[in-house]
This record gives structure tokens, sequence and C-alpha cells, in this order.
């Protein structure tokens, strides 16, 4: 196993930028993976690579980010395709985890343990050397020191997130998968999530999470992989995701003291495709640029005279982008 | 291996099972201390039949052992914590091992100590008697074990299995269809216990105790097997 260990610490050196890669081999593929339940397909024929760095599984909830990542981690079996870390199956293959450290979406925490506790085993569990080191290092490193000689029972659910993250990481993994890491977490424990990824990431690690928020991903993934229904969406840096996204067409309902006024005044805007009045006296512009439109609209009804009552995106939930980029 | 080991004594050492426990092996000592003070004390062989077959071997061990092994794997697969386990590059037989030695260290102090109480009040301190109805009980604890820790593991309905078999299986058809016993826990148990001190007990049981030890030996192995196979194959919540 040590054979292992220094091609590990070779590999996370280059990904950092220490020895240049012509074309360097993924650390994680996903070959044309299916999962189905029944008749439910959950995952169907998705195929990516993953190198080092932070990679964002984005999605709405129920789209399979979970499944894809139980099926990433050997977790869960595919029902076809197959997924590789470094190269081997990860399925029923537990050396590989002496190089992975897995957070899932639930809360796995003992509530009889304290948080050391509960570290120390994990380090046990995965035979570190020199465990009171280790999980003090990894305690430290999600600053909870404080409070790791308390019951998990106590600990509120950001705090259960960061001692299961230093469980993750006493091992000093390669790969790092966590799976909505971010949920439950305060702002100011996120911020510190964050930082903490960052800095991982920075190290040469290759880190996946899952996220069902969009601003989210956007902060910490060099590389999206966006899953809609079981399918990859798309895939690239979050410029090019964020790019289709913005030329995707906004429904904008405006709501003011003259629609028919304002309709025939707003379609001459360069921001507005289309205008159509609702029977219930709203107007609904329809624009591929809506950040324009933002500026365009309460100066165009300050010219008119035209007061405006209320302006609010009709189709600005995840679901609807993710479902425009899916038809697309 | 001693991580899993000690934290599975944690997680079964819960207040209510060693209550249910306490109780459960307390009634054979109760039963056989109020059947020797009776004027019309029972026979060796009615005491063997009733108390130790029927009531040791057939009910209070197999519900002791129920309540502690059924959890083994089926708290971690409710509270999704299994895979803190299978997430490491431990061997999954390292991981099946602990949860059923920690299943046996539970459980087999409260059957054996019962077990060996019963014999030593019913059998006015044979020391030979008492030792064979003991180690019989834990060798019927680890077959036991063995059994329901892998039904813990296959089946989220493992408490209700294990009561209908306990029931059906080991009280009802093998006490009364003879070619059962051949495929019985408490059986086996008790042709251990006349292996042990065939002085006291009768020989002529089925089975005969070398068919009584090969088969202990398959059971614990062959329910161990399984476990690791299952942690192999299975999807983990």
């Amino acid at each position: 196993m040590s054979a292992v260990t220094s091609s590990m610490a070779g590999e996370r050196a280059s990904a950092a930028g220490a020895a240049p890669h012509r074309d360097p081999a993924p650390v994680i593929r996903v070959s044309n993976v299916s999962r189905w339940f029944g008749s439910v397909v959950a995952v169907s024929d998705v195929s990516f690579d993953v190198m080092p760095g932070i990679t964002g599984l984005l999605g709405p909830n129920g789209a399979g980010k979970t499944t894809l990542l139980r099926m990433m981690t050997g977790l869960a079996s595919t029902s076809s395709g197959s997924v590789t870390v470094f190269g081997q199956p990860v399925r029923d293959n537990p050396p590989l985890y002496r190089r992975m450290g897995v957070m899932s979406e639930h809360e796995t925490v003992y509530g009889f343990m304290t948080g050391r506790e509960f570290v120390t085993m994990m380090a046990r569990l995965r035979s570190v050397p020199d465990v009171e080191a280790a999980t003090d290092r990894a305690i430290a490193r999600v600053e909870l020191a404080d409070a790791q000689h308390r019951s998990m029972s106590t600990y509120s659910r950001g705090m259960r997130q960061r001692m299961r993250l230093a469980a993750t990481l006493v091992h000093d993994p390669d790969i790092l998968i966590l799976d909505e890491p971010l949920n439950g977490a305060d702002p100011r424990q996120r911020l510190h999530f964050k930082q903490l990824l960052l800095s991982l990431a920075a190290e040469g690690r290759t880190i996946v999470i899952s996220s069902h928020i969009l601003e989210e991903v956007e902060q910490l993934a060099n590389t999206v992989l966006l899953i809609v229904n079981g399918k990859l969406a798309a895939s690239g840096g979050f410029r090019a995701i964020r790019a289709a996204l913005n030329q995707r067409p906004y429904h904008v309902r405006v709501l003011c003291d003259d629609p028919r006024r304002l309709a025939a005044a707003v379609v001459t805007l360069g921001s507005v495709d289309a205008v159509h009045l609702d029977p219930d006296g709203a107007i609904v512009v329809l624009s591929r640029n809506v950040l324009d439109l933002q500026v365009e609209l309460p100066r165009l009804a300050q010219r008119e005279a035209i007061s405006l009552r209320r302006v609010e995106p009709l189709d600005d939930s995840l679901e609807s982008v993710f479902g425009y980029l899916v038809e697309a | 291996m001693s991580a899993v080991f000690s934290l599975t004594l944690r997680q079964l050492s819960g207040r209510w099972r060693l209550g249910i426990m306490t109780v459960l092996a307390a009634m054979p000592v109760i039963i056989a201390t109020l059947m020797v003070s009776d004027s019309s004390a029972p026979s060796v062989r009615e005491f063997e039949t009733a108390v130790l077959g029927a009531m040791l071997a057939g009910s209070i061990a197999p519900l002791v052992v129920l309540a502690i092994a059924a959890a083994a794997f089926g708290n971690e697969l409710e509270d999704r914590t299994l895979a803190n386990l299978t997430l490491t590059p431990i061997p999954r037989w390292r991981i099946a091992l602990p949860k059923l030695l920690a299943t046996i260290t539970i459980a087999a102090p409260f059957v054996a100590l019962s077990a060996g109480l019963t014999a030593h009040i019913a059998f006015l301190g044979d020391a030979t008697a008492t030792i064979a109805v003991a180690v019989s009980a834990i060798a019927g604890v680890a077959m036991y074990a063995a059994l329901f820790v892998w039904l813990g593991l296959v089946s989220t309905q493992a408490i209700g299995i294990g009561l209908l078999y306990i029931v059906l299986w080991e009280g009802f058809i093998s006490g009364f269809v003879s070619g059962a016993r051949l495929l019985s826990i408490r059986y086996y148990a008790i042709a251990l216990m006349h292996a042990l001190d065939p002085r006291r007990f009768a020989s002529s049981v089925q089975p005969g105790s070398v068919a009584a030890v090969a088969m202990s030996v398959v059971v614990i192995g062959g329910f161990f097997l399984l476990c690791v196979r299952r942690l192999h194959r299975m999807d983990v919540p």
C-alpha cells in the first residue's frame, strides 16, 4: 500500500502544477453510467471525467445528483456503465478509500460520541499512522477544537457538518466527494466551509461537491456538471454555463397603472423580444437580456410617467433554468 | 478491527436492551429455584426438556441474542451510518467479524450466567453439569448471533422475522418433527450439552455430538460468510 501512497503524493503534486502533463489521466471517469430502480430511471447514460480542482455537481432536487455521487463513491452499483477512480473500478474496492474521503448528504454521526471520538475512530478505521496528531490537525482545520469534547448530539447541524468534514479529511485523502456539504450551515459557517474547500483544492486535491444552489457552486467550482432529470444537461466552466443561462429568454411580469401604454412603449426597448397583455391587466415581457431590461424598464416608466407597482420574474426558479438547458 | 468492535459494544449497550436481557435471563433461574423447592421435584429428564431445552435453548437464548444481534447492523442501516464503515479501506470481513464478536460479548454473559445458575440450582451444585450447560449455552449464543447478525444486515424486519423463526422453527416444528432437529440451533446446543456431560444427560438424542459440533461450525462460519458477501454486494444507504 505504500506504493499507492507515494503514487498518490506524486499525482497530487502534479495536479498542483509541479509537473506538467500533456494529457493527464482523469482522476474519476464516469462512463455511460445509468441507474434505474424498477421502472424509474434515476441516472441515464451519463459520462464525464473529473480532474483535480473543484467540480460542482449542480442540479435541482431529485435530479439524480445523490444517486450519481453514490455510484462515484462505490456505495451503490451502476445498472450499466462504469466508474473508475485512478483507473480502478471504485465498486467493491476498499483499498481505494485510503485515497478518498466521502461525506454523504445524511448526518451519519453517532450521537453518543464526542466529536473527537468520531474523528479518532475514522482515523483508526483508515489506519492513519499517528491517530492523535491527525485528529488534532483535522479538527483544527474545521475550527472545532473548542467543541471537540462535547457529545455530537449537542452540536448544531452546521457543527456536525464541519466535524464530519474533519472525519472525512483525517486521512489526508486525494479525492473529496461531498454531497450537499453546505446544507444546514449558517452564513459564517458557509464562508468558512468555502474557504476551507478552496484551500484544499489549492493543495492539489480533487473535490466534487453537489449542490442545488447555483451561486454556491459558482463561488467554488472550476468545472460544473449540470444534472437534470438524471441526464448530464451541460458541463464545462461556470462562465459557459452562466452564458447559456443568460441567453435564455426570461418572462418578466409587470404591474403598472397604464399597462397598454407601457406595453406599446416597452416593445421598443432593445432588451425586449416580445410583450403580451395578461387578462388581469399585467404585461408579460419576454427578454433575452434581463440585465439590460432591469436598467431600461424603470427609465422608460419614468419617461412615460407610468407608475410601476410590481416587477417580478416568472421563471427564475432553478428548475425552469435547468429545464431550458435540457430542451436546448 | 478494535474500532468497529468498541463502536458496536457502545451501540448495543443501550439501557433498555440490557434491561430486557436481564429480565429474560432471570426467568429460568427463578423457575429452577421454584422447581427445586417444590416437594414434587421433576426428574433430570423433565427438567432438561422443559427448562434447559425448551426455555433456555429454544426461547431465552435466541430472544436475548435477537435483541442484540439484529441491531448490530440494523442500527447502522437505520441511521445510515454503515457508510462510515464501508467507506474505509478495511476488508469487509473486518467489519463483519467485530460486529459478530461484540454481539456475542454482550449476549453470552447473560445467557451463560443464566444457564449456569439454573443448572447449579437444579443439579444441586454439580460443577460438571453446570459447566456443560453454560458452555453449550455460549455455543448456542454464538450460533444464534451469526444467524441474527446476518438477518439484521439483509432485512429491515429482522426482529419480526427472527421472532417468527424462534416461535415456529425452534419452538414448534423442531420440537415435534424429529428430522427438523438436524437443522435446529436449539438441538445443536442440547447435543453439545450432552457431549460435555454424558453422565448426567441422556445421549440418545438427535443430532449426535460430532454432528452438532460440525453443524455449529457450519452455522457460525456460514452466516458469517454470508454477512461478508452481503457487505461486498449491497448498496449501502
